[in-house]
């Protein structure tokens, strides 16, 4: 049961990541260019999916969003992961006064979600896939602080590392030896879930046209301009909804599946 | 474990789970209700944009006259739905030789739907917090520029001299600028109904809904109605979807053309598709160095396949126009096809224009039409080898800030939706920044002459002047598209006004 | 334990300082000029700094944030530059549609992610208990918006059950105002819950786990007491903290929501707002909202506190 979860996520989140490659380099047909005579075509030959309102072949668009799809995801998570690792860790490590600082300061980033920030950012400097991205990021930064602290605790109450302590080695050498090493399948597991989190607050941002700006398709972007013909063409909006719903569904699983497979110890402090 | 802690735990959780069940129970009890037996006829009308006063002449946004213009508050004079003058609280009225002096007798029947009678001194208090009021916007202070004096010899009468003569004055007195206010509410008409109109505004529901109920006391034909409710929606299809549930009997404008198929159904619905103001005009930056050129400019239009544009963008609706004037102005000269769409010749002009392309930052308004123009535009430069950037800017205020006030822009598309609004590109300082002198010799010399006939033919000229110069690019007609049940009867389909015309619309 | 409960709220002061600074400074750096969206085209140069004056939006930002800031410790949020309506006014109708559908949404969600997490938890070695993760996986998975609009496809255009949309106050149609809110509710509210059933799930296993819970399985009773007895008091600790982690979550969810539905609440009156850069009405909103979660934050902890003895002697 355990490695069906792992197995599930790895497929789905693999497609994902071939699709996102595969359009690197070759699309069905052109994803941006309007073709007005083949709008809304239905599903079948050649256009598999179907076209959109501006005769856009609708699998090639899927395709070209996937790579957005991750790259708001890779970004985010990274700017997240970061910032909030380190932070996490010096908290875990440091006295009573530093953790508190950090951890509060934490709470207060927390109490603004990725989407009231990304409201704000995008008001600020206009709506694009930078500035989600960045306010995703940003809103993640706690998610990872808390994870990396409780590791880090963990981790610092362990017989080795009172040992390393003993022996004279500093903060920062434990800190790189055994405390990151340890935390790592921790982040790994935190940093899928974000993944999985940053897409869906990406659609929820472009639904609300704060996101990505055209032509650039994003899954998002396909379910805002889809969600007018719900009513009499429910499919246009039913591809990306799935598109999206899947690649969550894949980092979700990924990360439950890592975290049930990896070190059953760590799971208590998760 | 201790005893506080079980008992605190199970109450609560107990409490929460109570408080769970009766509020789902309500929820159900509710869903499962029967509206209850209407006897009071209600009329709901679906909306984009909610005023942002009720006092219609402190804001410049169309949402306040679309609820108040002809409903609520009346003017001397007014547009019928094919766009000509008529009577409205003047039963006539006398223009002086010189076209300076204009006298209006007001019908002695109207009344305010406080009792009080309509005068002449009524209206000169209007026109006095119209012209002099701080609050008022200056578009509204701008059109009653050229009024010197408004006098109330009578009752029955009243008189305004003009500076000069004015083609223009007239026209915007059947709008906002020709309100008459109710004296004696005129201080408070931000927060009480002050008008003669067939209804009353009796709540302003923020974010949600006007409501208006008949004004029983109407001294015209009596408002079939009882109560009329304006509910506002900023998502296209939540109003669409509203419409499809079945609780909207109208949607005033449908912001998502390709939605319509949904109402394809005859025996449910009926699409009106008329006319409006509404030039979408893909303008030019002339500041732009590149733009400067009349050839790249003339390249450009050639490019866009505008035919094709209204099929993608606006699901087919609207009209192609060729320049800065819709079918319903009286000066309009149909210039839809004197730039054709060409491809190749759009590249040959291109090349013999000789300026290197930069790369074109496309900005727009984060509005349907606009966003959707733009990514078709982006794809048909791209076709004569002209790189674009799209951005979408929050309406209105980061467009007007970036666009409108800072010029930073080389193409932007918006819907011009006022009136007669061709004079726009005689001012060099606004946000195209089309400085063309002898375009606005013309445009001078238009709003001056002496009869309408010479009128007429200058401004003729004028739309031709634009066109040949490629001051812009007139993508379509922005069409009013009004969604009805099928029993509702004796709605204009032409926007030719402000006003969303309650008057004659009935249900069967 | 009062020192550690002055230390919370001493904790939460801190804060909402640091929010308060940080929402000014970003509202500060929006662009546009409310001046020049008031006055509309064809203003003068001297009508908009008439006006900048008139507002107090020419004074160096320092200034402008202290007499915010003072203001709203005297419970004056500011005034709606467009309107001039206090902030307070225009917060007042519109927290109570978000209220109730915020309320409506996580007594759902705790309604469904109860029963499923706690049976997925003990059937997590069956299939049956593995549906029931997999339904909340799929739950998680499904933007909240795209749930909505589904809802409104089915329950409102093609069965006419329920209104499409739109709000109508509880004072004016009790029934109707209950109709209105079914939809948004089941929308946020089943997301919600499956996200909570997670948090459940997990919860409840950690509970089988312990040694308490195997004794009283040991001594004979049947797994549904031990779990009731036991189970449900140790996991609602971990539980109420969930919460009011999610609230953050919920209240996000329900500004998209509230645009789907257009219900005239907080979320939709901040897009709004964001889109006219009516300054004052965007930072009160925003800071009444992040105020919520911290206050609501701090009280979870100082529930916990005044609970759970394990906590009052010790760190978190």
């Amino acid at each position: 049961m355990k490695r069906f979860t792992l197995v599930v996520g790895l497929v789905l989140v693999c497609s994902v990541v071939l699709t996102a490659l595969v359009s690197l380099v070759w699309t069905p047909f052109d994803p941006i260019r309007v073709v007005a005579a083949d709008a809304l075509l239905k599903p079948g030959w050649p256009h598999l999916l179907g076209t959109d309102a501006f005769g856009i072949d609708i699998v090639s668009r899927l395709m070209i969003g996937a790579q957005t799809t991750l790259q708001v995801g890779i970004i985010a998570v990274s700017i997240a992961a970061v910032v909030g690792v380190p932070l996490g860790v010096l908290a875990g490590q440091g006295s009573g006064w530093v953790s508190e600082v950090v951890m509060r300061a934490s709470d207060v980033v927390y109490a603004f979600p990725a989407l009231l920030l990304a409201i704000l950012f995008a008001a600020a400097f206009g709506g694009s896939t930078w500035t989600a991205m960045a306010a995703i990021g940003i809103a993640t930064i706690p998610a990872f602080a808390r994870v990396a602290r409780a590791g880090t605790l963990h981790v610092m109450a362990s017989d080795y590392v009172l040992a390393a302590r003993s022996c004279g080695t500093s903060r920062m050498g434990i800190a790189v030896r055994h405390v990151m090493p340890n935390i790592a399948p921790l982040i790994g597991v935190q940093a899928s879930v974000a993944f999985a989190t940053a897409i869906l607050a990406e659609a929820g941002l472009s639904f609300l046209g704060l996101g990505t700006r055209p032509p650039t398709p994003t899954w998002g972007r396909m379910l805002r301009d889809a969600q007018n013909l719900l009513f009499g063409d429910p499919l246009q909006s039913l591809w990306p909804g799935l598109a999206i719903a899947l690649a969550v569904l894949g980092f979700n699983l990924l990360g439950d599946g890592l975290r049930d497979y990896l070190d059953p110890q760590l799971r208590e402090v998760s | 474990m201790t005893h506080t802690t079980k008992v605190e735990g199970r109450s609560r959780w107990q409490r929460l789970l109570l408080a769970g069940l009766v509020a789902m129970g309500l929820l159900t009890a509710a869903a499962c209700t029967q509206q209850p037996t209407v006897t009071v006829k209600k009329f709901v009308i679906g909306a984009s944009a909610e005023p942002a006063s009720m006092d219609v002449t402190t804001s410049p946004s169309a949402a306040g006259p679309q609820v108040m213009l002809y409903n609520v508050y009346e003017t001397l004079v007014r547009i019928d739905g094919d766009g000509k003058m008529r009577p409205m609280l003047a039963q006539s009225w006398d223009i002086s030789a010189d076209g300076r002096v204009y006298t209006f007798h007001i019908n002695p029947a109207a009344t305010f739907a406080s009792g009080t009678k309509v005068t002449g001194s009524a209206v000169v208090k209007s026109q006095d917090k119209l012209r002099s009021d701080a609050a008022t916007t200056t578009v509204l202070r701008t059109q009653l520029a050229d009024v010197a004096t408004v006098t109330a010899p009578d009752d029955a009468t009243v008189v305004f001299t003009l500076k000069n003569p004015s083609q223009n004055w007239l026209y915007y007195m059947t709008s906002t600028a020709g309100i008459v206010f109710d004296p004696t509410l005129i201080g408070e008409a931000a927060t009480k109904s002050a008008g003669s109109g067939p209804y009353a505004w009796t709540a302003w529901n923020k974010g949600s809904s006007v409501v208006l109920t008949k004004n029983a006391k109407y001294w015209g034909t009596a408002p079939r109605f009882d109560e009329v409710t304006f509910r506002y929606f900023t998502d296209a299809n939540a109003l669409n979807a509203a419409m499809l549930a079945g609780d909207l009997d109208v949607i005033s404008n449908v912001q998502a053309p390709e939605a319509l198929s949904q109402f394809s159904d005859t025996s449910k619905y009926t699409v009106l598709d008329g006319a409006t103001n509404g030039e979408v005009t893909m303008g030019f930056n002339h500041q732009s160095p590149a733009l400067q050129n009349q050839n790249v400019r003339k390249a450009i239009t050639m490019a866009i396949d505008r035919a094709a544009l209204i099929k993608t963008v606006w699901a087919g609706k609207g009209q192609l126009i060729g320049s800065m004037a819709v079918p319903t102005d009286p000066y309009y000269v149909d210039l839809a096809n004197a730039v054709p769409f060409n491809v190749a010749e759009a590249k040959a002009l291109l090349a013999s224009s000789g300026v290197a392309m930069p790369t074109l930052r496309i900005r727009v308004p984060a509005l349907a039409y606009a966003t959707k123009s733009a990514q078709f535009v982006a794809s048909a430069l791209n076709e004569i080898g002209i790189k674009t950037t799209v951005d979408e800017l929050p309406f209105p205020a980061t467009w007007l800030d970036q666009v409108y006030k800072n010029g930073d822009y080389d193409i932007t598309i918006v819907a011009h939706v006022e009136p007669r609004d061709i004079n726009k590109f005689a001012d060099p300082t606004y946000y195209w920044h089309y400085n063309n002198p002898a375009f606005q010799a013309l445009i001078a010399k238009a709003d001056t002459e002496p009869t309408e006939a010479a009128w007429l033919a200058d401004m003729a000229d004028a739309q031709k002047v634009l066109t040949d110069d490629a001051a812009a690019v007139w993508l379509f007609m922005l069409p009013n598209l009004v969604v009805t049940k099928n029993t509702v009867t004796g709605l204009s389909p032409n926007a030719v006004t402000l006003s969303f015309d309650l008057t004659g619309v009935a249900r069967r | 334990m009062i020192r550690r409960v002055g230390a919370r709220l001493g904790i939460l002061a801190a804060s909402l300082l640091a929010a308060s600074v940080l929402i000014f400074v970003v509202c500060s750096a929006l662009p546009g000029d409310v001046a020049s969206v008031i006055l509309g085209e064809g203003a003068t140069p001297d009508q908009l700094a008439t006006l900048r004056h008139q507002l107090g939006t020419d004074r160096p930002l320092p200034v402008q944030y202290l007499s915010w800031a003072s203001g709203m410790l005297q419970g004056d949020f500011g005034r709606s530059y467009l309107s001039g309506d206090s902030v307070a006014s225009l917060l007042g109708p519109r927290l109570a549609v978000t209220f109730w559908l915020v309320t409506f949404s996580l007594i759902l969600a705790l309604l469904v992610a109860l029963p499923t997490g706690m049976y997925a938890a003990l059937r997590r070695r069956h299939w049956d208990g593995f549906i029931a993760t997999a339904l909340a996986q799929i739950g998680m998975a499904i933007p909240a918006f795209w749930a909505g609009l589904l809802l409104v496809a089915v329950f409102a255009v093609g069965l006419h059950w329920l209104p499409a949309n739109g709000y109508v106050p509880f004072a004016e149609d009790p029934g109707s105002w209950a109709a209105h809110l079914v939809l948004p509710v089941l929308a946020l509210g089943l997301i919600q819950g499956a996200m909570l059933t997670r948090y459940v799930r997990s919860a409840f296993i950690d509970v089988l786990n312990e040694d308490y819970f195997r004794t009283a399985r040991a001594v004979g009773w049947t797994q549904g007491r031990a779990m009731v007895r036991h189970g449900l008091r140790n996991a609602s600790l971990s539980l109420v903290t969930v919460l009011g982690l999610q609230l953050s979550s919920v209240l996000v969810g329900a500004i998209v929501i509230e645009s789907v539905f257009a219900l005239p609440g907080l979320g939709t009156m901040l897009l709004q707002v964001v889109t006219q850069h009516d300054l004052q009405v965007v930072q009160g909103t925003v800071m009444f909202l992040v105020a919520v979660v911290l206050v609501v934050n701090a009280l979870v902890d100082v529930s916990y506190l005044i609970i759970d003895p394990r906590l009052r002697g010790e760190r978190e």
